[in-house]
């Protein structure tokens, strides 16, 4: 069955790598509109000796911090957060409302305001990947304490446990699983949500790197900058994964 | 004990008119109908819901909250899913601030006592039902609690399950012989573990009649025998079957 999986998706990602050679060799379509995996390879190169000023290097440090420090303060805030507005009627109460009101509106939303407070510099885009990995790792606490089997929390309390003991021994240690997989959706919000901004303003960055390659017609680089944001995201995903099965060892995996 | 409706409907008036005592070191089983009351009245006992008319005594001491001298076993087990079996047993002590040489020393009894050695560090997850349920009692009884109270504790388990586990309880409560209420609607169930049985009416839940079982039993209680055995007498027979007409005017066909 893995085996299968492994070697079926194999597959479909070589048939289509074979598809994009195809086209673009026979000149089916222009070099222009799709670069072939050729051109795209020689892009990487250039990459890596620098353009523009920056090697990929740079622009991987660049969005990594602004999304490491949004994402970090989204956790410390929006997990706590969730976590007592569950527990807490009033807390509930007071922020209830202002989340419900905040959560439609989509993070990207917040880019032009966001420049309008803090500038073009890093401090904004920190803010909007804040405003768009907290709402998951806010939801997910909250449901996570909101879903904790009445019948524990009964059974702890003839056990003997107290509130303290009740909210972070049962209800937390039972909430855990979705409040780390809330955590683990956060980065992926978080890391596409810095791309985003970094297409409207930045002076390096992936998102930057796509728009230098739009601005010079250069669709090579556009895609090595789209190719390195699939990578790493795929990463962070699966490194996440590893850090769940570690982190929760009695949850059935896979 | 009244439950205020829902959205105006009628409050549910669960038990009414409901009094018992329950000696020390009695094994008291309430038999009756689905939805008469009884695990409302165990639920009382416990401390989990607070009657809104009468009260309930352990020993000198009116039941305001639930605690560890009224330990409870629910019908779905309810053990905690990120702790192993030792953490399970241990978590109660721990919450009564026993020290970790005695607590050690309780373990070391319990474990080999409800036969999981080689299990310490399985989580619940990886037990059957009946193994998970042995777990709970241990849970409960590690705590040396002056009431042991167990609701449909068995009601979960298959037919031979529930059997086996029916010759367990008696064996480990045999022990130490703290006082039991057992709520079930299962009257062979009843008729083998009980020294006495109130029989509930059907809701409002009121008492239709305690059975002494140990006046059919005498000295030699038939619970030390296998179950197989025991269900073969005449006597047991009988006294199922004065049980189970007191029982069958009082089930309201769905």
């Amino acid at each position: 069955m893995r085996y299968e999986k492994l070697i079926l998706g194999g597959l479909s990602l070589i048939v289509m790598l074979a598809a994009w050679w195809v086209v673009t060799a026979r000149g089916i379509v222009s070099e222009f509109l799709l670069p072939s995996p050729s051109a795209v390879f020689e892009a990487l190169m250039r990459l890596s000796g620098g353009y523009m000023g920056s090697s990929l290097l740079t622009h991987l440090k660049a969005s990594m911090s602004v999304v490491l420090s949004g994402y970090g303060a989204a956790v410390l805030i929006g997990v706590p957060l969730g976590i007592l507005m569950a527990w807490a009627r009033p807390v509930d109460i007071i922020f209830g409302p202002l989340v419900s009101i905040l959560r439609p509106i989509p993070p990207p939303a917040w880019i032009p305001l966001a420049i309008l407070w803090f500038g073009i510099d890093l401090t904004g885009k920190t803010f909007v990947v804040f405003v768009s990995a907290i709402t998951p790792c806010l939801i997910s606490a909250y449901v996570g304490i909101k879903n904790v089997p009445p019948d524990l929390i009964s059974a702890a309390r003839t056990l003997g446990a107290s509130n303290v003991a009740l909210l972070f021994q049962v209800a937390i240690p039972s909430a855990l699983p979705q409040i780390v997989s809330g955590m683990r959706i956060a980065l992926g919000s978080a890391w596409a949500t810095i791309v985003a901004a970094e297409l409207v303003v930045a002076t390096s960055g992936f998102g930057f790197l796509i728009m230098s390659g739009y601005r010079n017609f250069e669709a090579n680089i556009m895609a090595v900058g789209m190719i390195a944001i699939a990578i790493i995201g795929f990463a962070m995903n699966a490194l996440f994964l590893e850090i769940e099965k570690y982190a929760i060892p009695w949850r059935d995996h896979e | 004990m009244v439950f205020a409706g829902n959205r105006g409907a009628e409050p549910t008036v669960a038990v009414d008119k409901f009094s018992f005592e329950v000696k020390e070191s009695e094994f008291l089983v309430i038999v009756g109908p689905s939805g008469c009351g009884k695990s409302t009245v165990l639920s009382m006992t416990g401390g989990l819901t607070t009657p809104t008319a009468g009260q309930i005594y352990l020993g000198a001491e009116l039941i305001r909250r639930p605690g560890p001298d009224k330990a409870i076993v629910f019908q779905n087990f309810s053990l905690f899913p990120w702790k192993t079996v030792t953490e399970n047993i241990e978590f109660g002590l721990c919450l009564n601030g026993v020290d970790k040489a005695e607590r050690q020393r309780r373990i070391g009894y319990y474990i080999p006592l409800i036969g999981l050695q080689g299990f310490e560090n399985h989580y619940p997850k990886q037990l059957s039902g009946g193994m998970q349920q042995r777990v709970a009692i241990a849970r409960s009884l590690v705590l040396r609690p002056r009431v042991l109270l167990l609701d449909e504790p068995f009601a979960a388990l298959d037919a031979q399950n529930r059997t086996v586990m029916q010759e367990e309880l008696v064996r480990v409560w045999s022990e130490h012989k703290p006082t039991v209420v057992f709520v079930t609607h299962s009257v062979e169930e009843a008729v083998f573990l009980a020294d006495r049985i109130v029989v509930m009416t059907r809701r409002p839940g009121r008492i239709k009649e305690v059975v002494n079982v140990r006046e059919t039993t005498g000295e030699q209680h038939w619970r030390a025998i296998p179950l197989d055995q025991v269900m073969r007498r005449n006597d047991f027979q009988d006294l199922r079957g004065r049980i189970w007409g007191l029982l069958r005017n009082e089930i309201v066909v769905a």
